[in-house]
């Protein structure tokens, strides 16, 4: 018998980081600090449901995409917003829109 | 509001981050905005600017001093105080748009029967979310009690209510949408209602003040209507 497994859905979350203009941080910094704050504020149990990946951050052009699940998509812009600093240096993540493929995002 | 060159800085963040309409209020206890500024303010942003006074009165006396002027008040008035006879006293006053809870120590203020008055009246009770971005871990959670516990009552009672940012720095401000985010994560808001309480409850407020100045509106839902009027 053939047992039918549902495929997990993802969100896109494009989003904007503004900062001055000497700021800069490294992809790994970034990540750690979202972790951080996903920790913070979901703990354990919300963080191993966010299914969180970093696929693009710019910052010569201050925008970002991550990827995660569609169910915590509002938990991941949660703790982007908490985020006020980065290497001691003031910045915020802003979301600019969500989408369930990378397509809908570039639109 | 003195200070044009620190608001343009605050406005054109406000545009960095995506925001079309904002609520300004002046600073120092200025009792009005003169409608020059308001030109000048328009000038240099195209962001949708709308304004309020907020009154911090001490005391019920105070409050009837203060309330005096503003008997044909152009734009939206709130009052935010500690007493509690004062809560009572502007929740019942039509001239009052909005109850604000936006210090926590106001929040402890906040009873059923201000909300039943605030209900009877068509005002509107404001929360902000500036107290639950401080870094302090303690004080953050014990805001977040506090504000969780305020919406909950509230929204019980099916009481008009508003929330917004009021950050006052700003690398504190934050985008609408991600504030609904927080309201539906950390404060169980469900999302359509968090929605509204960041823009249709505005709309809301908005008509009302301007519905303050129509002679045909007789207060909320009533309006008189001529034999030419399109009903709708």
């Amino acid at each position: 018998m053939i047992k039918l497994v549902k495929i997990e859905k993802q969100r896109y979350i494009l989003f904007k980081v503004i900062k001055d203009d000497s700021t800069y941080f490294e992809e790994k910094t970034f990540l750690n600090s979202i972790w951080q704050s996903i920790w913070k504020y979901f703990g354990m149990k919300g963080a191993n449901k966010v299914g969180l990946w970093l696929l693009e951050l710019n910052l010569e052009n201050n925008l970002g995409i991550i990827r995660c699940s569609n169910k915590t998509k509002e938990e991941i812009i949660t703790a982007l917003t908490f985020i006020k600093e980065i290497d001691n240096k003031r910045v915020i993540f802003s979301p600019i829109k969500t989408s369930g493929t990378i397509k809908g995002l570039k639109k | 509001m003195d200070d044009l060159d620190e608001i343009k800085t605050k406005l054109d963040f406000c545009e960095k981050l995506g925001i079309k309409n904002l609520i300004l209020e002046p600073k120092n206890n200025k009792k009005t905005i003169s409608l020059d500024l308001k030109m000048k303010l328009k000038a240099l942003t195209r962001i949708n600017l709308y304004y309020r006074i907020t009154l911090k009165p001490s005391g019920l006396k105070e409050l009837k001093n203060m309330i005096r002027n503003y008997n044909n008040f152009k734009d939206i008035l709130s009052v935010e105080t500690l007493d509690k006879d004062t809560h009572i006293y502007a929740a019942k006053d039509s001239r009052v748009d909005i109850l604000s809870f936006s210090e926590q120590k106001s929040l402890k203020t906040l009873s059923r029967g201000v909300i039943s008055l605030v209900k009877q009246s068509g005002s509107y009770i404001e929360f902000s979310l500036a107290p639950i971005m401080i870094a302090n871990k303690s004080i953050q959670s014990k805001n977040f009690r506090t504000l969780y516990r305020s919406l909950k009552l509230v929204r019980n009672l099916n009481v008009n209510y508003i929330i917004n940012g009021n950050f006052e720095d700003i690398y504190d401000f934050r985008h609408p949408r991600a504030l609904i985010s927080i309201c539906y994560s950390l404060l169980d808001l469900p999302l359509y209602e968090a929605k509204k309480a960041f823009k249709e409850y505005h709309l809301n407020l908005l008509k009302r003040v301007q519905g303050r100045h129509n002679n045909n509106i007789i207060e909320a839902g009533i309006r008189i209507i001529k034999e030419n009027d399109k009903i709708g």
